[in-house]
């Protein structure tokens, strides 16, 4: 079974996906290739720390003790979006034991826990529900059915008497646990095949929404990466250059070794620590640290206020009206096109560079005992981390140990391993212990950020006014060279030449600029709506601050652009703007079956409480369609979001309330950054520190939210990040009719 | 050496009296459910309650608490023992990433102290210093409301655990704060 065998709808994005593994594999990053699947049988070559006599441990994700305790191993990380309790409901119903009764446990690095999708041990593009649906189940009704198996040999009955209940065997009106059987079970070989549950059938799945973390986390007793202890570990805190990418010069540590707590001053890759007894007192020494900078070229002469040719917007402005430019994607007559439309409607729009701001900031523990390595942390890419410290701690990977937590929000954030290199160096040159801390300061001021975009549409309407061609082009950095640069020193070694690991390294931006597009720059730009001819070209155009994944990627810009000009296009017609979407998706029937309901549900056209107004959006990302109608009042240039209605079809929907959480929390995610989310830059160095200028959406501010899920018999998709991409549109759009003011730029701004 | 009261038993701490207080929990005292958020007094994560009122710590001196109780999410309660708080949070499925969550708790438990029939406008104004960025604000309100409607109906309480006291009926002891 591998998941291609999965009853997905091959739509466009499927594709879409695909090809950005081929691209990814061309670039050679995908580790030792695409894994497909989770190996079924054999032993796992993992060890559990609780393995004992008459254990059944099909594989690295699965134990069942002789005492009938089930442990699931889980695969992905945990970091709010539910699959704690998501992926074990989906085991728990084909092993037919309450989920409630399985023991899950964080694991570390092992390439057995590799994402099926990426081949890499990474948490990430809404996929984890996905790709393990079949994978997962399939395992677990082998399981099930070996133990099924043994009984029948123990006990002496046919196969067909032997049933199972709430992880017991029941045979001859008899109740025996699991655990009875598992010493044999062990010993038989595991069936492959065994047909999965009906849906009719199912126990838990698309039922049981309670989170198995939710006492752990309720009490203060869930462990995060900031809360391991233990004896002689010592605390540490890291001064960088103001501009990311800085390094030492020099430093003076006179004034910081005599104050207390202060243990040692080291000087690593993109700064110096003080490692020091307490937080605290580590934290306080940086004001009196004395360090000189190496600033990096390219990105300290950049501000993001200059009006200067060449800098601030200007630079992604200049790259958008240059000729210059990859054509991502094409169909029809493209562009050209254009020259045969009765209308084009034009729109330029900007979104800003965007931090994460988890709410436990980046942190890691480092521990050497002689040429071991442990880390402890909560990250999304637990392979890569093992292999950045065993590079940094300059140590075998086999001697590197991973202790994964919770993760206390990841977004895409703890994607990257940064704040490991940074551990594993301090630890290796101060010889403590220590755990490195990253105040919110550090947060704000060294992320991987949502990349600054700028794009402009042109869109070409026949002489009923329906659209014709679509023509879009976006500028801005692109996300794929710093993952490749932060993951190259850690696993291209392995399969790459000496020398190319370099090369690929710094040039790697060049590499693929004019070869082929990031998908990530352009994806969701184009899809959704029907259109005779389209074209999507884009321009790199890079200032040098890092960029990465940030909750639903490309979509967090490209819905807000592509939802606000499809607003534009109606208006510019005099068309009602749920109508005129739905006269375009009529190759999209899941997406307009979401804006139909949602219609409806909101009561579109029906009248509203004396100054409010609504505003619609619809965007299909990670395989899920979601529609989105804001319900929005402008007082005194004061914008206040009063309710919103989403309806969202992500396929089954396995644990129904974490869904709706799950929109929710994109919904004002995605409200954060529409009304207040902008990091800028000054001279190279990020503005922003805090939560008092990068502010985040509090209850106070937070509208009503009602979640409409669509009944639907397709394999799951996507939920954690496809509730973000529409909601600043849907808001810009009711802004729009409350004021008639078009505001292209986020986060609004009424002045 | 400052001495205060945590989670009923009588602690002694030797840290400069400028040390906050949350940083003297998590790391002297080692207990570790009240989290590190901005250290600026923003966002909430740090919250406890001194003398009952939720309270950031992050910017609370210790030498400000000498001889004041204090609670932290671990005196409300434990997995074994829930406050009717943190069961209503666990009913309603409250905790996403769960970072700002024992914050959250402590604000709450602040807020039915005060007000077991909290309005919407309440629950907002007492909770609008607890940042989520999960976006858990939906069922943090539905869980409080159904915390307050538990003990109108007497059937709750705030605080679940039973601390034993051994210092309660000693004298108090003197404090000098170092600084
Ligand atoms: S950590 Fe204290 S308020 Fe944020
Ligand atoms: S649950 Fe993640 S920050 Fe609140």
């Amino acid at each position: 079974m591998s998941v291609t065998e999965q009853p997905l709808t091959q739509n466009k994005q499927t594709l879409e996906n695909s090809s950005r593994r081929s691209f990814l594999k061309k670039m050679g990053i995908v580790g030792g290739g695409l894994v497909v699947g989770i190996p079924l049988t054999g032993c796992a070559s993992v060890k559990f720390p609780n393995a004992m006599d008459g254990d059944l441990q099909p594989n690295a994700l699965l134990q069942i003790t002789a005492n009938n305790d089930i442990y699931f191993y889980l695969p992905r990380s945990e970091m709010g979006q539910g699959v704690y309790t998501g992926l074990t409901t989906m085991l728990a119903e084909e092993l037919d034991v309450h989920p409630g009764k399985i023991q899950v446990k964080n694991v570390g690095a092992h390439e057995e826990y590799a994402n099926p999708e990426y081949g890499l041990q990474l948490t990430g593009g809404s996929n984890s529900i996905r790709v393990h649906f079949i994978p997962l189940r399939q395992m677990a009704a082998n399981v099930r059915m070996v133990i099924r198996q043994a009984a029948a040999q123990v006990l002496q009955l046919p196969l067909d008497q032997i049933q199972t209940d709430n992880g017991m065997i029941v045979a001859n009106g008899k109740k025996l646990p699991y655990g009875d059987f598992t010493k044999v079970a062990a010993h038989l070989s595991l069936p492959e095949e065994t047909p999965l549950r009906k849906k009719a059938d199912f126990k838990y799945i698309g039922k049981h929404s309670k989170r198995l973390d939710a006492v752990a986390k309720s009490t203060g007793s869930a462990e995060f990466g900031l809360d391991v202890e233990f004896a002689g570990l010592h605390r540490a805190a890291l001064k960088r250059c103001p501009v990311s990418g800085g390094t030492v010069k020099s430093f003076d540590d006179s004034k910081v070794k005599s104050l207390p707590g202060v243990k040692a001053v080291v000087s690593i890759f993109n700064g110096v620590a003080v490692v020091a007894d307490h937080y605290y007192q580590a934290k306080a020494t940086l004001p009196v640290l004395d360090v000189q900078w190496e600033l990096p070229e390219t990105l300290s002469d950049f501000s993001s206020d200059s009006t200067e040719a060449g800098n601030g917007k200007q630079l992604f402005k200049a790259a958008l009206d240059s000729d210059e430019s990859d054509n991502a994607h094409k169909e029809g007559n493209g562009r050209e096109a254009l020259k045969t439309s009765d209308t084009v409607v034009s729109g330029e729009y900007w979104a800003p560079y965007l931090a994460h701001a988890t709410m436990e900031p980046m942190n890691c523990t480092a521990k050497f005992t002689g040429n071991k390595l442990e880390i402890w942390t909560g990250c999304q890419n637990p392979g890569v981390a093992a292999k950045l410290a065993a590079f940094y701690g300059d140590v075998a990977k086999d001697d590197v140990t991973v202790h994964s937590t919770f993760l206390g929000g990841g977004f895409g954030r703890r994607i990257s391993s940064d704040y490991v290199a940074e551990a594993v160096s301090i630890a290796k040159a101060s010889g403590f212990p220590v755990q490195l801390i990253w105040s919110r300061e550090d947060d704000t001021k060294r992320d991987y950020y949502r990349p600054a975009s700028m794009a402009e549409f042109q869109v070409g309407l026949d002489k009923d006014g329906n659209i014709d061609s679509w023509n879009v082009k976006r500028s801005g950095p692109n996300i794929l060279p710093y993952t490749i640069d932060e993951v190259t020193d850690a696993m291209m070694p392995g399969f790459l030449p000496d020398g190319m690991v370099d090369w690929i390294s710094k040039a790697g931006y060049g590499l693929f600029d004019g070869w082929t597009v990031d998908p990530t720059s352009v994806e969701g730009l184009f899809e959704d709506y029907d259109a005779n001819h389209k074209s999507v070209d884009h321009v790199t155009v890079d200032p040098g601050l890092p960029v990465g994944f940030w909750r639903s990627v490309g979509h967090s810009f490209s819905g807000f652009f592509k939802e606000s000009m499809m607003d534009e296009v109606a208006i510019s017609q005099q068309q009602d703007p749920v109508t005129y979407r739905l006269k375009h998706l009529k190759s999209n029937p899941r997406l307009a079956n979401t804006l139909k309901l949602a219609a409806e549900k909101a009561g579109w056209g029906k009248p509203l409480p004396e100054g409010h107004y609504h505003g619609v959006a619809v965007h299909a990302s990670f395989l899920s369609y979601v529609t989105q109608i804001a319900e929005v009042s402008v007082n005194n240039g004061q914008i206040k979001v009063h309710k919103v209605t989403c309806v969202l079809d992500c396929g089954l929907a396995v644990n129904p309330e974490i869904v709706i959480q799950q929109m929710e929390s994109g919904i004002l995610f995605g409200l954060t950054a529409a009304l207040y989310g902008e990091i800028t830059v000054k001279d190279g160095a990020v503005v922003q520190s805090n939560f008092h200028d990068y502010p985040i959406l509090r209850m106070n501010e937070s509208p009503d939210i009602e979640v409409i899920i669509v009944e639907s018999d397709e394999a799951p998709t996507g939920v954690g990040e496809p509730g973000l991409p529409p909601i600043a549109g849907a808001v810009g759009n009711a802004i729009f009719a409350a004021t008639g003011k078009r505001l292209r730029s986020l986060p609004f701004k009424l002045s | 050496m400052i001495s205060f009261k945590l989670n009923g038993q009588t602690v002694n701490v030797e840290a400069p009296g400028d040390t906050p207080l949350l940083w003297v929990v998590r790391e002297h005292l080692t207990m570790k459910g009240t989290k590190f958020g901005c250290g600026m007094g923003l966002c909430g994560a740090c919250s406890m309650l001194i003398d009952g009122v939720s309270t950031r710590t992050c910017i609370m001196p210790v030498q400000a608490v000498a001889n004041r109780h204090i609670t932290t999410i671990e005196g409300l309660g434990n997995p074994q023992m829930m406050s009717t708080l943190q069961n209503a949070w666990v009913e309603a499925d409250v905790p996403q990433c769960g970072y700002c969550q024992s914050g959250q708790i402590i604000s709450a438990t602040a807020l039915l102290s005060q007000n077991n029939n909290p309005s919407d406008s309440d629950i907002d104004i007492a909770m609008s210093g607890n940042i989520c960025r999960c976006g858990t604000y939906p069922n943090v309100k539905k869980a409080i409301k159904n915390a307050a409607a538990d003990l109108r109906n007497g059937k709750g309480r705030l605080q679940a655990v039973q601390v034993f006291d051994p210092t309660a009926t000693a004298s108090p002891e003197t404090q000098e704060v170092q600084s």
